[in-house]
Order: structure tokens, then sequence, then C-alpha cells
């Protein structure tokens, strides 16, 4: 006999249940709606008043490096771009003019009540990018052995854009700053 | 009459829309079964399954759109997850090769009987003394019946290399079943 055919002899089939091809398939599904999900975009979404809406998109791409979704954009009859949203890894932000849903900019309003934090893969290169861009930075870079999420030491700026608004740039490091970690 | 999209419109598709890639599933899901329980065995073959059609899906980019058919790539995926699993699939080739040495003594008597007893067991070691490639290209071409050219797809190697590991094959395993062959494998 063929040495081909005598391996064949060995070939012995296995016996399922038919229920097999359905669990089977319910772990395939849950890995594509693990992907579906995070497209539906993010459950909450800031949206940040400014009196210069034009100038405060061109601002945050600049300096940030958001990035509009363009099919997003309202416009008025006039030109005027009544809200805009941008993206920025997994999160998005719109932003709208002033006064629209009672909200007002701090550069009106003369106090900020917020302020919003965004991770970022590099901050040393991010906060570079914002200085360039024209932010002002209301905090250097330093590091932090916890933080707003706990037990995750971080590298964090804190930057004002034009009109006042605050963000808060973080990078997760993987092991604790040495300032902290040796007391 | 309505045309049914080849493998390769359907893993397209999913690209925007992922939930399209149920349907490589459907078609494709109870061969690849069947596949991985010939070499491990239902139990662990069905652990194996869903795991196989996940990695399909997050690597569906990288799917070759060229090739019509994508059951030779799902068979390169589930031979890569059964190199995890050596210990199971030699185990069950043993078992394999009792059972295809009592069939055949039952038909047969005196001598050749004998002969098949102590042929099948090794038939098994022959096969599992192969180098990994060469005994993965082999079990696909003699227990899937996949063309020379499905092996290559599955294994991501020219078909030359196929059809050089299936001849080294050939002649390894005719060596060791020679008369005098199974001293020549103890002595590796």
């Amino acid at each position: 006999m063929k040495p081909v055919d005598l391996a064949r002899k060995l070939r012995q089939e296995a016996t399922f249940e038919p229920a097999v091809l359905d669990r089977g398939k319910a772990v395939l599904m849950a890995a594509i709606r693990q992907e579906v999900q995070p497209k539906r975009g993010p459950t909450i979404v800031p949206q940040i008043p400014y009196e210069d809406v034009r100038a405060a998109l061109a601002f945050l791409e600049r300096a940030f490096g958001f990035r509009e979704i363009p099919t997003a954009r309202l416009v008025t009859a006039g030109g005027v771009i009544d809200h805009a949203m941008l993206e920025f890894g997994a999160g998005v932000i719109g932003i709208g003019p002033q006064g629209h849903h009672g909200t007002i900019s701090p550069k009106s309003g003369g106090i900020v009540s917020q302020y919003i934090s965004v991770y970022v893969d590099d901050v040393d290169a991010h906060h570079q990018r914002a200085v360039a861009g024209g932010a002002r930075i209301a905090m250097g870079l330093r590091d932090y052995a916890w933080g707003d999420r706990p037990y995750e030491a971080h590298r964090t700026y804190e930057a004002l854009d034009p009109e006042g608004h605050r963000w808060r740039f973080h990078q997760l490091l993987r092991e604790m700053p040495r300032s902290r970690r040796d007391p | 009459m309505v045309n049914t999209p080849s493998d390769a419109e359907v893993i397209g598709r999913s690209l925007d829309e992922p939930e399209a890639f149920g349907l490589v599933y459907d078609r494709h899901a109870a061969t690849v079964l069947r596949f991985l329980g010939r070499r491990v065995g239902a139990e662990v073959a069905e652990g194996l399954l869903g795991e196989l059609f996940r990695i399909a899906f997050e690597r569906r980019k990288t799917f070759d759109p060229s090739r019509a058919s994508a059951l030779p790539w799902l068979y390169g995926i589930g031979s890569n997850l059964l190199l995890k699993h050596r210990r199971g699939e030699a185990r069950r080739l043993r078992a394999s090769a009792r059972m295809a040495a009592d069939e055949a003594t039952d038909r047969r008597a005196g001598a050749k009987a004998l002969d098949a007893r102590l042929l099948f067991p090794r038939v098994a070691d022959a096969i599992e003394a192969l180098p990994d490639g060469e005994r993965e290209a082999l079990l696909l071409f003699a227990w899937e019946d996949l063309s020379y050219q499905s092996v290559a797809e599955a294994l991501e190697l020219p078909i030359g290399t196929v059809r050089s590991r299936l001849n080294r094959a050939r002649v390894q395993l005719r060596e060791l079943l020679e008369p005098g062959g199974e001293n020549r494998m103890r002595s590796r």
C-alpha cells in the first residue's frame, strides 16, 4: 500500500452534538459585536461652547490633533457653523456657539466650570504640538503615581484653548515614576 | 437567478459590515469542525472552533481577495492552532492506529493479521516522526483531500515547497515502514 493511503487509514471521524456549531457561532458573533459597538460612538459626548466656533475648530485640529467628522458639520444659511463634531481616538466632542442650550464660553463668562481629560500615546510630543499650535500651558508636564484612574501611573499637563477651556492631557505609564516609587 | 457572492466578496463586505462575516461561518464551520475533530477529537475541537473563526474575523483584512474560497485560509489558521495540541493529536493518532489494526486483524488470519497488528502503530509513529511542516502538509493532503494548490494556500507556501514536503514525507514513511525501518527510526 502507498504511504499516503496508509496514512489515510488512520483518519478517524469525531462525532459531535448538533449544538456545537451553534456554540461556535456564538463565540464568533460575540467577537463581531465587540468590534461593531465602538463604532456606534461613545456614550458620553461633551458639548463645548465658543464665541468663535470656526477659530476653535481650527485650533483644536492644529494644536491638539483632533479631527473633525466632516459629515457632522451643521452650517446656517448665513455660513455660520452651528455645530461641529471632532474625534480623537475613541473619544468625540461637539462644539457650537455659546448661548445655545444655556452655555457660555469662559472667555465671556470669566470662569471655567470644568476640565476635560484626554488620553494620548505620547504626552511629550502632544505638549510640543500644543505649544507650537498656540495653546497656553496652565500646568507643565509632570508625573503622577495615580490619577483619575486608580493605580495607573501617568504623565500629564494642562493647556488652555484660546477661549480658556481647560484641557488635561494624560499618558498612562507602564511603570511608576521614579520620584514617587523611591520616597 | 441570484448570484451567490464568493467568500472573497463576503469577506470584503465584512470590512465595512462586520456582521457579514457570519456567512463565512455558515458556509465552512461544519467542514472546519470535522477537520479539527479528526486531528484532536471532539472535545478539544469544539473549543477550537469558535476560537478559529474569531481569529479569522480579526485577521480578515489579511485575506487575499484573489482567492475565491476562504476554506484553505481557514485550514491554515486551524493548523496553527493545532500546534498547541500536539500531545492530544499524538494520543488520538495512536488510538486510531489501534482501531485500524483491530479492524484489519478481524478480516484476516494468521501471518497477515500479525502484519496488520504491527503495521498501523508503525504508520502512526512514522507520521509523528515527521517534522511539523511535512506532517501538516501530509495530513491536509491525505485526510482533508486538499489539492496541492489548496495546501499551499493554507500553509502560505509556494506550491513547489508543498510538493517537495509531500515527497519527503512519502519517502520517510516508506523508509520507516519497510523491513528494518523501525530500527532506523529508533536510532534517530
